[in-house]
């Protein structure tokens, strides 16, 4: 029984989706209610607060930046049927490296951004190299791996910052980094930076790779199809170490970004949830690099707004983790339905 | 006599596409009737229709003399209808007796009662003759007894009439004997049965009566006696087909791989393969025959370098084999069409040009610089999906979206086109149409006549007979005999893939 299914199960996929973010946003709505505010304020609020202004846009787009560059790391892992939860680890240890080259070395302005970039792209690898090496060695469970690795990176860097690198007297963080490692800023009027152009320009480029580079053919079907790949002689074990690496590399960019770009310093705690929201935008996406950008968007945009949903609505910022977790459940209900419909096809009807 | 089943006009549409049309099927009580057809005919439809799993969008159904509604299975397990499926339902941590009542479990005082449950169990099983034990767990139990345990389950809810879809597909040819005896004495005793199948020998072996089916249409209904299995297939290719012996030049070829007392476990680390030793000649088809499970798809794996040999050598052009990657082997000149297709063979939600990119991602002219051309990907899918006759709308085709046997022939297309010399081809024709299957054949001896050599493992003797120059012969992992394609002895063959050595028998005799 064959059916026609791109352009019929495009237009499905488009419309499930639309349906999905309603009924999230109309759930949200009642939650809304429940705590006494009006949705409408409330949503209105929320997009005055990411869109209001340029300079409010320009928050949304400070927020998305590192969601967006977690986001391909999560899209590079998930390409090849590695689901790396350790992002968050990642971003953190390539958060202070990059940091620590900052503050700790004077070197000419371009180079001291190269190196500290480096530094940051090496400890990510570096971190998720040792669950990437049980995986592959011995078949450990790498979600399991490495969201145990992200308490180990987060408290290890606490560590270094509040007993090795503590800036005399103040709070817990490392020393502002030379202003030879700032990431150029885009505009007078906020923080963000080239960072912005980097993720792009990466989600792009990760694009490219798969579709057309032999190297990304194999990646996508080892990820798609193991035996299949295993059968045509690509090497599947190395293959999976190297997406492993280069998701972590690219986790660690998101940190030594996040540090150069906005912070120009290392804290404790600096960057929450990133690493996961990361994750979750390129599951959305269905791990597709393009799209991870619309999706990093909207979780900036949710980001940036809740911060005027503060000042002026008595709604808690908390409710925007609410409708986020929402729309997570509502869409992956949706992708769940579509392909389990599509697996059994005729025998749907059976029981 | 009232006939068990009586449809008339049904017609079961799926969107655009008729899967039955206008079907008409009567089926007297106590004879076995096939319903036989090639993929996509419909007889599976058609026999969901009838046991309440789809609803007809026109026509009637009586049981029994009885015009009925049969919305649900329930309705027509009430009225005495079973259906043994393809793929068996049962839970393997479960004993014998446990699976045949689940889901009605004799009850007392609220809790199963599993004394009573076991003893119905062997009542039934000594009834119809389907020996089983009834305090066995299912899990490890071999295919044939699983399907006695489903023909079990349909008896123990009185079915008087037995629906089987395609079940041969998994047994082996003795199991496949048994299972008629059985379906046999279920007529003796005034019981009907329904054997849906698309193997021809066992469904002139075994039926009454006999229904063909193609493009969702009767194309006739005759008794046995009335068809001849050449007219059979006419019937259901709608056109003559030939499954006689290839005509062919004897192979002169020197030896392309050789391979010597070569040994392999399989999955659980219990030897698979022992000490098997033959060659395969440039221009040569060397069949391997033998019931699925005894060695072949291990030996083809450590071919292929899929799977590591324990001991032993294979040599390809004289180089080794053994230790290999399945990329190096790939380079040395072996192309594999793998026997689990749907998992090894193909990528089911990709695209066709992404198939068949597989293996030359990064050769000139598909890539250059580690960059792909598409463009010519998609010229070269378009161009063997001419050659091989392939049916599907272009090459931007989701792989699943094809039948199995157009499956196949992509899988063919990519080896047979992958430079190789030498082809390890294991079930060819594995689920593939009549009609493909005669192509895919054709294909096969177009390859050595240009001077491949080809090692063809298949489960179906006539393929082997029909393509074959030598045929070996496995049985628990050794090599029990070689036999000349030329004069072929079906029962030495028959003998030797049940693990008896011929020269035995004659002895005895």
């Amino acid at each position: 029984m064959k059916t026609a299914l791109l352009p019929d199960g495009l237009i499905r996929t488009l419309t499930g989706q639309a349906l999905a973010f309603l009924v999230a946003l109309s759930l949200g709505a009642v939650i809304i209610l429940l705590i006494d505010e009006n949705p409408v304020t409330v949503f209105t609020t929320l997009m005055r607060g990411a869109f209001g202004d340029a300079e409010k846009i320009a928050g949304t787009l400070l927020q998305t930046t590192p969601i967006l560059i977690c986001g391909i790391a999560a899209c590079i892992g998930l390409r090849g049927g590695m689901f790396n939860v350790g992002i968050e680890g990642q971003l953190f240890l390539g958060g202070f490296a990059a940091a620590w080259v900052g503050f700790a070395f004077a070197l000419p302005p371009v180079l001291h951004v190269l190196v500290a970039i480096a530094c940051a792209v090496l400890a990510g690898a570096a971190w998720v190299a040792i669950p990437a090496f049980f995986r592959v060695r011995y078949g450990t469970n790498e979600v399991v791996s490495t969201i145990l690795a992200n308490y180990i990176a987060t408290l290890l860097t606490s560590y270094f910052t509040i007993f090795l690198f503590k800036r005399p007297g103040g709070w817990s963080e490392t020393p502002p980094i030379l202003p030879s490692a700032y990431l150029p800023e885009l505009f007078s009027f906020s923080r963000l930076n080239i960072g912005l152009l980097i993720g792009l320009f990466l989600a792009i480029a990760t694009a490219a790779f798969f579709r057309w580079a032999s190297t990304g053919y194999a990646v996508t079907m080892v990820g798609s199809a193991p035996k299949f790949a295993e059968y045509g002689g690509i090497n599947v074990r190395k293959v999976g170490f190297g997406v492993l690496l280069a998701s972590g590399a690219v986790g660690g960019l998101a940190g030594g970004i996040e540090t150069l770009g906005v912070h120009h310093r290392f804290m404790e705690g600096f960057a929450p949830g990133f690493g996961f929201d990361g994750l979750i935008a390129a599951l959305l996406a269905n791990g597709s690099p393009i799209g991870t950008i619309i999706t990093a968007l909207f979780f900036g945009a949710l980001r940036a707004g809740s911060l005027l949903l503060e000042v002026d609505t008595t709604a808690s910022r908390e409710i925007i983790t609410v409708i986020q977790a929402l729309i997570i459940l509502a869409v992956s209900a949706d992708l769940m339905m579509r392909r389990r419909g599509d697996r059994t096809g005729e025998r749907r009807w059976k029981f | 006599m009232t006939l068990a089943v009586d449809l008339k006009g049904i017609t079961k549409r799926f969107g655009a596409f008729t899967a039955n049309a206008g079907i008409d099927l009567a089926v007297r009580q106590g004879e076995i009737h096939a319903i036989i057809g090639e993929n996509g005919a419909g007889k599976t439809t058609l026999m969901n229709v009838l046991f309440g799993l789809l609803q007809p969008d026109e026509g009637t159904i009586a049981l029994n003399g009885k015009a009925m509604a049969i919305d649900s299975p329930a309705v027509a397990i009430d009225e005495g209808l079973g259906m043994v499926h393809q793929h068996f339902k049962l839970v393997p941590s479960l004993t014998v007796a446990e699976n045949i009542f689940l889901g009605m479990e004799i009850r007392r005082r609220g809790l199963i009662d599993r004394a009573a449950q076991v003893e119905r169990t062997r009542a039934l099983s000594q009834k119809f003759g389907l020996k089983v034990d009834a305090e066995e767990r299912v899990a490890g139990l071999s295919v044939g007894i699983e399907q006695r345990i489903e023909i079990l389950k349909v008896l123990a809810r009185n079915a008087r009439t037995i629906i089987l879809d395609e079940p041969t597909a998994v047994l082996t040819p003795q199991e496949s004997r048994d299972l008629f005896q059985t379906l046999r004495s279920f007529v003796d005793d005034g019981m009907t049965v329904i054997f849906i199948s698309h193997h021809l020998e066992e469904v002139m072996a075994v039926s009454d009566t006999i229904t063909v089916l193609r493009d969702g249409r009767v194309v006739a209904t005759r008794p046995k006696q009335e068809l001849s299995k050449r007219e059979l297939v006419r019937l259901m290719v709608g056109r003559d087909v030939s499954f006689d012996r290839r005509p062919r030049e004897v192979a002169q070829g020197k030896a392309v791989l050789e391979v010597q007392d070569l040994w392999a476990r399989d999955d659980r680390r219990l030897p698979a393969l022992k000490s098997a030793s033959f060659s395969v000649r440039a221009g040569e088809i060397v069949g391997i025959a033998g019931v699925a499970g005894n060695g072949q798809t291990e030996l083809a794996e450590v071919l292929s370098g899929l799977r590591e040999a324990s001991h032993g050598q294979a040599k390809l052009h004289g180089k080794e084999l053994v230790g290999r990657a399945p990329a190096e082997i790939r380079a040395l000149g072996l192309a594999h069409v793998p026997g689990d297709r749907l998992a090894r063979g193909v990528d089911r939600n990709a695209s066709l040009s992404t198939n068949i990119l597989m293996g030359r991602q990064d050769k000139a002219p598909f890539a250059k610089h580690g960059v792909i051309n598409w463009t010519v990907v998609q010229d070269e899918m378009r161009a063997l999906i001419k050659r091989f006759d392939i049916r599907a709308r272009g090459p931007k085709d989701v792989a699943r979206s094809l039948s199995g046997g157009n499956i196949q022939k992509v899988v063919l297309a990519r080896e047979f086109t992958a430079g190789g010399d030498m082809l390890l081809i294991d079930q060819p024709s594995r689920g593939v149409d009549i009609g493909a299957q005669e192509a895919i054949h054709d294909e096969i001896m177009r390859q050595r006549a240009e001077g491949r050599a080809i090692l063809l493992i298949s489960t179906q003797l006539d393929e082997l007979k029909a393509l074959a120059d030598r045929i070996i012969v496995m049985f628990e992992g050794r090599i029990m005999g070689i036999v000349e394609g030329n004069a072929m002895d079906e029962d030495a063959i028959g003998l030797m893939m049940a693990g008896v050595d011929p020269a035995d028998v004659k002895e005895h005799e």
